[in-house]
């Protein structure tokens, strides 16, 4: 598997915590916010850095949450489908998806966008958009812009659109999906994100490697886990972190998938973190009504929240594990419906192996699919406590560079 | 002329939707097929996206009936779908009934041209010549 048996580093970012790994030893560590990554990683494992040599030294972060989007296109059964699967194969979280004949009516989001993508039409097909469409994007707060629709319309959409990145359309002349430019796009944008912070920009000074973002480390990890673990398929992993959580699941769960090129996918949750993101946590539970219920069968009460203890860490990890199974199910749907009854495994890595134990995790388990799918199904719980999952991805990436 | 086609709702009968394609381009049109198993909704979204003049919808086993009712009420949801001709063809009952009650009925769900058992060389010809009128006025 390993194309060269020397020795590799591997370090991994975290919003919250820094994992450090050698061939022996793994290590962990909370990050100190008043220093500068490097300095930080230097000034705690500093013995371990100075030992290897830039080229055998791989990083990936998730220190920044991943990118968020907004979706404009004329169809919900083609340009919208496709642009939101595409978009979420990419590991970016949707803010919102606007049927363009519609525009008018849809309130404009506050938060700052990542990108916009604007979609619509076969090549054939020319003029879909107009004034409606910049006097939208003229309110709107964005970062990027990129449009992937008719390639007719591309010349009227750059005249009018400052600074528009232009893709080959994502909708074919047969009305099927063209998933790899935008893909390619969307997946780049999150890598120079990592790599634009001024903190991880640093990092290139400890390592001769791209630095690439863990979610699509631990992705690459996926086809290989039965190597490390028992894993019955299907199953779902979780990585839930301090300022997102990630899902990554097998493509069987879900009956409307139409990208083809992976066989698993993945969801971010980007407010959905235990420490950084812990505020909207907290207001994502509160909009919960089974959430009450919970904290009681937990034998705590709201004020739960306020506390800063590590049993408020527990209940708030059990919290997010909780809400995000709601958000994948037919509950809360939100972009996604996974078949949550057909799953064996449930498998969780990142931060909260550290703190939860398995049958912390599996009593949240059996609560939401007794409460939520009103069923007793009962999926093996794994923990990945040895971030054995991201060592898998990261050695596995270094081998195909 | 662009022409959006396939078979309705959750009908498998292909033979005839391959048939249709092949002859639309014979015709000259480029054709937008959706196949087999189509929901209503994506017909209407193929037109937007296509731009497409004609909506050319098969039923073979009679369920186009079902979804008939829905037709206006949908296609009333879409802003820029006012001159797209509808046309259906196909078997468009369960079992056998009137054409003349049948092709009335399906006048009144919004098509304009209803082709119930009427052989697919003939339904074109008619779609061309509705085109043709069209263009004149
Ligand atoms: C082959 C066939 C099947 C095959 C289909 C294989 C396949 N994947 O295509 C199988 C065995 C799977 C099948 C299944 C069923 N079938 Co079947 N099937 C037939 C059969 C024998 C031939 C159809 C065919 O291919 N004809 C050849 C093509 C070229 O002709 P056509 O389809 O009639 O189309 C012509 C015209 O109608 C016209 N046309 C079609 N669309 C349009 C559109 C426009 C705009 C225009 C202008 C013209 C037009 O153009 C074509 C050429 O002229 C017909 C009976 C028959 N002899 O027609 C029954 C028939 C269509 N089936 C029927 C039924 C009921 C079923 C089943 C429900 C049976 C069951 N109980 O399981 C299932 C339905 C499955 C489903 N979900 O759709 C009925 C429908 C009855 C009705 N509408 O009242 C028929 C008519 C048999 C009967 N007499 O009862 N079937």
């Amino acid at each position: 598997m390993v194309s060269d048996s020397k020795e590799k580093l591997l370090i991994d970012v975290g919003s919250t915590y820094f994992k450090v790994s050698t061939a022996a030893t793994i290590e962990q560590h909370l990050r100190d916010f008043n220093k500068d990554i490097l300095d930080d990683l230097r000034s705690k494992c500093g013995e371990i850095i100075s030992r290897f040599e830039k080229d055998d030294v791989h990083i990936c972060s998730s220190a920044n949450g991943g990118l968020s989007t907004l979706i404009i296109g004329v169809t919900n059964s083609f340009s919208l489908k496709y642009a939101t699967n595409i978009a979420f194969n990419s590991g970016i979280n949707i803010i919102d998806t606007i049927l363009y004949q519609d525009i008018e009516v849809y309130s404009l989001p506050s938060d700052l966008i990542d990108v916009v993508i604007i979609v619509g039409g076969v090549d054939t097909h020319a003029e879909l958009f107009s004034e409606g469409l910049y006097n939208y994007l003229a309110q709107l707060n964005y970062s990027n812009l990129v449009f992937a629709g008719s390639a007719q319309d591309a010349a009227q959409i750059e005249e009018n659109l400052e600074n528009v990145v232009v893709l080959p359309n994502i909708v074919d002349d047969r009305l099927h999906i063209v998933e790899e430019h935008l893909k390619d796009y969307l997946t780049n944008l999150y890598q120079q994100d990592i790599e634009g912070k001024e903190d991880i920009k640093h990092l290139y000074d400890i390592t001769a490697n791209q630095i690439f973002s863990t979610p699509y480390i631990v992705n690459r990890a996926l086809p290989m886990i039965a190597a490390r673990f028992s894993v019955a398929n299907p199953f779902i992993l979780l990585d839930i972190g301090g300022a997102t959580t990630d899902i990554h699941y097998s493509k069987d769960l879900v009956d409307d998938n139409i990208v083809t090129e992976n066989e698993y996918d993945r969801l971010v949750f980007k407010r959905l973190g235990v420490y950084k993101s812990k505020q909207s946590l907290i207001l994502a539970a509160q909009d919960n009504e089974f959430v009450y219920e919970l904290l009681m069968h937990l034998k705590v009460t709201e004020n739960i929240f306020e506390e800063q203890s590590e049993k408020a860490t527990k209940i708030l990890m059990q919290l997010a594990i909780f809400l995000v199974l709601c958000k994948i199910s037919h509950y809360k749907k939100t972009y996604i419906n996974l078949k949550l009854l057909a799953i064996n495994s449930i498998v969780l890595t990142g931060g909260i192996t550290k703190v939860l134990t398995v049958e912390e995790i599996e009593m949240i388990i059996a609560f939401f699919y007794k409460k939520i799918l009103t069923s007793d199904h009962n999926p093996v719980t794994i923990l990945d406590s040895n971030y054995d999952i991201w060592t898998l991805g990261a050695m596995g990436n270094q081998s195909c560079q | 002329m662009k022409v959006v086609t396939g078979v309705v709702g959750n009908d498998i009968h292909v033979v005839a939707n391959r048939l249709i394609d092949l002859s639309l381009q014979a015709r000259g049109y480029e054709v937008f097929n959706l196949g087999v198993n189509t929901h209503l909704e994506e017909f209407f979204d193929a037109a937007v996206e296509t731009g497409a003049e004609v909506l050319m919808i098969s039923s073979l086993n009679g369920e186009a009936e079902g979804w008939g009712r829905e037709v206006k009420l949908l296609k009333a949801k879409y802003k820029n779908l006012d001159d797209l001709i509808m046309m259906i063809g196909g078997n468009l009952v369960v079992g056998s009934g009137n054409t003349e009650d049948i092709v009335a009925r399906y006048k009144k769900y919004g098509f304009d041209l209803v082709c119930h058992q009427v052989d697919l060389n003939t339904g074109l010809d008619l779609l061309q010549d509705l085109l043709e009128e069209r263009c004149k006025s």
